[in-house]
C-alpha cells in the first residue's frame, strides 16, 4: 500500500515535471494562435494576393505571376510614391532626433538643473495623445487660402497677399513633415530620456574628475551606450514611416495632391485599393513592396549599428538584446 | 451595528434571491397564456438592412416603418468624402455580410448598375410610368435592359445669383433679364469681368471653379471612355481655359467647394487675407443645393473668439436675396438612387423599400412638401433627435406628382428665400430636358483624377499640355484597364 502510494506519487512527480515543461508552450499559446491567425495568415494571403490580378468587383480572378510587381516598378506614380516616402520620412526623422537628442541631454543633465522636466516632457508628448485625422483637419484649416495662418501673415506683413498653401508642393510637404515631427519628437523624447537616465552616473563623474567637456561625454559615453536605444527609435520610426498614411491621406484630396507630392506608399496602396473597381491584386502588391522594403532597411539598421562597435557587440550583447526586447 | 449591517445584508441578498424567483415566475407565466400575442410579432417582425451615405435616406426608413409596423429597419450611414461608403460596401460585397438596400449616389450608381450585384427590379416600371418618372433617373439606373435602381429625386442644376449685387452691377435684379447676360459660357464670363471691375476687385462671380466643373462635364459630346480608350473631349479643354481665366483674372473667390470660405459667401461672412470684405454673386447648383446647401448657410452664423463669453453673430441673413435661373449651359448634379442586393434575403421586402421610397405618389408628395417633419417623425421613432426633418423643396422624381405640386410652394420658404421665385416651376421646365446618355461607370474615378492637375492648371503652375499628362497619368493610375494614348 506505501509503495504503491509512493509509485503513484513518484509517476505524479514526474507527470508534473513534463507538464511544467509544457507550460511554456501553454503560455505562449494564446499569443502564438493569435499571430498565427491575425498576423501570419493576412501575411501569407497578403503575399498570394499580390500574384494574382483580384479586384473587389468580380468574384473571378486568377494568378499573375509577377505582373503586379512588374508593373509597379514601371509606374511613374508608384515610383514618386516611393520616393515621397522616403523623403518625409527622412526630413522628418533627422530634426525629429536631433531636437528630441538636444533637448533630452538638456533635461538630463547635472548641470543645467532644468526644472519641471516631468511637466515640459508632457508638453512635448501631448501632441502624440491627438489622432491623427485630427490634426490633419486642424493643419489643413490653419493653411487653407481663408485660414488663420494666411490672415496672420498678410495683416502682420510677412507676406503680400494670400497664399494657397496646398497648392505649392514644396509647402504641403513641409507641412506633413512638420505635422510628423510635431507629434513624434515627444515620444522620441520619452525614450531617450529613459535610455540617458539608465547610465550609471559613475561614468559622467569619472569623466568628469579626468576634465572631459561636456560635448566629450556626450560623444564618448551617452552615444555609445545609448545604441541600443537609439536603434530601437531608428527602428520604430522608420516602421512607422513606411507605413505614414492618415495625415498625408486627410490633408488634402487623399490622393496625395498637390501633383502626388504627398502621395505615400501607403496612400497609393489605399488608392489602388478603394478605386473604382478595388484592385486587391496591385494594393497587396505595393503591401508586399512596403513590407520587403521596411525589412530590409530594418535589417540594415541593425547591422550597421551593431557591427561599427566591437566593444558593444561583445560586452552589451546581453544588454542590447535586453532593451531592444523589452521595448518592443 | 455589526448585527444591523448584517442584517441588512441578509434581507439584501434574500430579496435578491425572491426578486430572482419572481422573474422566473412572471416570465413562466405569461408563456402559457399570452403565447399568440406574444409571439406573434416577433415571428412576422422582418429586419430590412439599409446602408447609405447620409441621413438623409433615414427619414425614408422612418416613413416606410410606419407604413410597415412589421418590419424592422437596421439602418447604416457611412460617410463618402473619399470614398469611405464605396470602399466599404465593396469589402462587405466580397465577405458576405451584405445589406438589402442600397442608396447609391450618381458619381458611383453605374459601377454597381452595370456589375451583377443589383438585382433586377424592372417589374416597378409600369409604375414609373404611371407617375411619369423623369426617363434620365431611369436611364441611369438601366443597363442591358434591366433596370436595377430608382431615384426619387430629379436634380436639374441651376444658377443662384443675389439680387442686390445684379441691382448694383448690371441695374437690374429680374432673372429673366440676368439670364439673358449668362446664358453661354462666354457672357457668363464677361459677366464676371463686369462684375469684377465695377465691384473693384470685390465681388466674385463664383466662390470655386468646381462650381462649375459639373456644366462642362454634363455638356460633352463624348462619353469619357469609348472602345475601353479615354476620350478627352474639347469640353475638357474648354474647362480648363475657363478655370484658368477665372483664377487669374480674380473672378472666383480662390476658396475650396465645401469648405469654410466657399460657404462664408452665402451669408456674407467672406474676409480675404487682409481683412477686407469680399462677396460671392452666385452659385451654381442643382436642386438640392437650394434646401441643402444655400439655404441653411445663408444665416448668420454663431463665432466664439478664445476666451471670449459672448458669442458674436458673423455673417447677414441673405435669405430673399436670392434669385434662381437656369444658367449658362443646362446641367444635372448628383442625385440618389436606390436599388435592392440581388442576394438579399428579404429581396421583395427590399424591393417594397424601392417601390415606397421611389415610386410612391404619396411618399414623394410628403417628402417633397415638408410633411416629415421632426414632429411627425419623433411619433414613428421617439429617440431620433431632431435633424432628420425633411424640408419642403426637394425636387421629386416624378413629372405627375412634381406638376402637381407646383403650385403649393408659391409661398413655400424656399420661394420666399428667392424673393417669391417658385423654384419649383423652374425645374419642373428643366427636369425633362435632361439626357444622361454619356453616363458610365468610370465617370467619378475621371473626373476625380481631373481635380488636381485643374487645379494646378488653373493656379499657373503647370502648362495646358502637363495639365493633360497629369490627368491621363492619374487616369492611368486609377483605372489600369483603360487605354490612354
Amino acid at each position: 500500500m506505501i509503495t504503491l502510494s509512493k509509485n503513484v506519487e513518484l509517476g505524479k512527480k514526474d507527470s508534473y515535471k513534463i507538464n511544467k515543461k509544457r507550460y511554456g508552450y501553454l503560455f505562449t499559446a494564446p499569443f502564438i494562435i493569435g499571430f498565427l491567425l491575425f498576423s501570419l495568415y493576412p501575411l501569407i494571403y497578403t503575399f498570394y494576393l499580390s500574384f494574382t490580378d483580384m479586384t473587389m468587383m468580380n468574384k473571378s480572378y486568377k494568378i499573375v505571376g509577377f505582373d503586379n510587381f512588374k508593373n509597379l516598378f514601371g509606374d511613374p506614380f508608384f515610383q514618386k510614391a516611393l520616393v515621397n516616402t522616403w523623403k518625409i520620412w527622412i526630413l522628418n526623422f533627422i530634426p525629429q532626433i536631433g531636437i528630441a537628442m538636444l533637448l533630452s541631454v538638456w533635461m538630463t543633465n547635472n548641470r543645467l538643473k532644468i526644472k519641471f522636466v516631468g511637466f515640459w516632457r508632457t508638453i512635448y508628448f501631448l501632441p502624440n495623445l491627438l489622432m491623427p485625422v485630427t490634426i490633419a483637419v486642424l493643419f489643413f484649416n490653419l493653411f487653407s487660402f481663408y485660414g488663420p495662418v494666411n490672415q496672420l501673415s498678410v495683416r502682420g506683413g510677412i507676406m503680400e497677399g494670400a497664399m494657397d498653401f496646398f497648392r505649392s508642393t514644396a509647402w504641403t510637404q513641409s507641412i506633413v513633415i512638420f505635422v510628423q515631427w510635431w507629434m513624434w519628437f515627444g515620444s522620441t523624447i520619452i525614450v531617450l530620456m529613459a535610455g540617458m537616465t539608465s547610465i550609471s552616473p559613475t561614468y559622467y563623474e569619472s569623466a568628469m574628475v579626468d576634465g572631459a567637456s561636456t560635448l566629450q561625454m556626450f560623444r564618448k559615453i551617452t552615444l555609445p551606450l545609448l545604441k541600443p536605444v537609439l536603434v530601437y527609435i531608428l527602428v520604430t520610426s522608420l516602421v512607422g514611416g513606411m507605413q505614414m498614411f492618415d495625415i498625408p491621406y486627410m490633408l488634402t484630396d487623399g490622393r496625395g495632391s498637390p501633383s502626388g507630392s504627398i502621395m505615400t506608399m501607403n496612400v497609393l496602396m489605399y488608392m489602388k485599393f478603394s478605386s473604382n473597381k478595388g484592385h486587391i491584386g496591385v494594393a497587396a502588391c505595393v503591401g508586399m513592396i512596403i513590407f520587403i522594403i521596411t525589412c530590409v532597411a530594418a535589417l540594415l539598421i541593425m547591422k550597421m549599428l551593431r557591427e561599427k562597435d566591437p566593444y558593444i557587440k561583445k560586452k552589451k550583447k546581453s544588454k542590447i538584446v535586453k532593451t531592444v526586447g523589452g521595448e518592443m | 451595528m455589526k448585527k444591523t449591517m448584517a442584517l441588512a445584508l441578509a434581507c439584501l441578498m434574500s430579496v435578491g434571491l425572491l426578486s430572482g424567483c419572481g422573474k422566473t415566475v412572471t416570465k413562466e407565466e405569461p408563456v402559457p397564456t399570452d403565447k399568440p400575442v406574444v409571439t406573434d410579432p416577433v415571428k412576422t417582425q422582418k429586419i430590412l438592412k439599409v446602408w447609405s451615405f447620409t441621413d438623409e435616406l433615414k427619414t425614408m426608413v422612418l416613413a416606410f416603418e410606419e407604413a410597415h409596423p412589421e418590419v424592422k429597419i437596421e439602418y447604416t450611414m457611412i460617410p463618402m468624402t473619399n470614398g469611405e461608403f464605396q470602399t466599404k460596401l465593396k469589402s462587405t460585397l466580397q465577405s458576405g455580410e451584405i445589406p438589402d438596400v442600397l442608396s447609391l449616389e450618381a458619381a458611383f450608381v453605374r459601377e454597381y448598375v452595370e456589375r451583377d450585384y443589383l438585382a433586377d427590379v424592372s417589374s416597378l416600371l409600369p409604375l414609373a410610368k404611371d407617375l411619369g418618372t423623369y426617363q434620365f433617373t431611369i436611364d441611369i439606373g438601366t443597363y442591358e435592359g434591366k433596370t436595377k435602381a430608382f431615384s426619387y429625386q430629379a436634380t436639374p442644376g441651376a444658377m443662384f445669383y443675389r439680387r442686390s449685387l445684379a441691382k448694383q452691377y448690371f441695374g437690374t435684379d429680374d432673372p429673366a433679364a440676368i439670364q439673358k447676360l449668362v446664358s453661354d459660357m462666354t457672357k457668363f464670363e464677361a459677366a464676371a469681368k463686369t462684375i469684377k471691375e465695377k465691384s473693384k476687385g470685390n465681388t466674385y462671380m463664383v466662390g470655386s471653379a468646381g462650381d462649375f466643373t459639373n456644366l462642362f462635364f454634363a455638356n460633352r459630346k463624348s462619353p469619357w471612355v469609348v472602345d475601353n480608350k479615354l476620350v478627352i473631349d474639347p469640353k475638357v479643354e474648354e474647362l480648363l481655359d475657363t478655370a484658368k481665366s477665372f483664377r487669374q483674372n480674380g473672378y472666383e473667390a480662390q476658396a475650396n467647394q465645401w469648405q469654410e470660405g466657399w460657404f462664408a459667401g452665402m451669408n456674407d461672412s467672406l474676409v480675404d487675407a487682409k481683412g477686407n470684405a469680399k462677396q460671392v454673386f452666385s452659385y451654381l447648383l442643382p436642386t438640392w443645393g437650394l434646401p441643402y446647401v444655400l439655404m441653411p448657410n445663408s444665416t448668420p452664423k454663431e463665432v466664439k473668439a478664445e476666451g471670449a463669453t459672448t458669442a458674436k453673430m458673423v455673417g447677414k441673413d441673405t435669405a430673399g436675396d436670392w434669385a434662381c435661373i437656369s444658367g449658362p449651359v443646362p446641367y444635372q448634379w448628383g442625385g440618389t438612387w436606390i436599388g435592392a442586393l440581388k442576394d438579399s434575403k428579404n429581396l421583395d421586402l427590399a424591393t417594397e423599400f424601392i417601390k415606397f421610397s421611389t415610386l410612391n405618389k404619396d411618399t414623394l408628395k410628403n417628402w417633397a412638401t415638408g410633411v416629415y417633419t421632426n414632429e411627425y417623425l419623433r411619433k414613428i421613432d421617439p429617440t431620433i433627435g431632431d435633424k432628420l426633418a425633411q424640408g419642403a423643396g426637394d425636387f421629386i422624381s416624378s413629372q405627375k406628382v412634381a406638376e402637381e405640386i407646383i403650385s403649393k410652394f408659391d409661398d413655400a420658404a424656399t420661394t420666399k428665400f428667392l424673393a417669391g421665385q417658385n423654384s419649383y416651376k423652374g425645374f419642373a421646365t428643366a427636369a425633362p430636358n435632361i439626357s444622361l446618355k454619356l453616363i458610365q461607370a468610370s465617370d467619378d474615378a475621371i473626373q476625380r483624377s481631373l481635380n488636381d492637375p485643374l487645379a494646378n492648371y488653373a493656379s499657373g503652375k503647370t502648362t495646358k499640355d502637363q495639365a493633360i499628362k497629369e490627368f491621363k497619368d492619374a487616369v492611368k493610375n486609377a483605372l489600369t484597364e483603360i487605354e490612354i494614348d
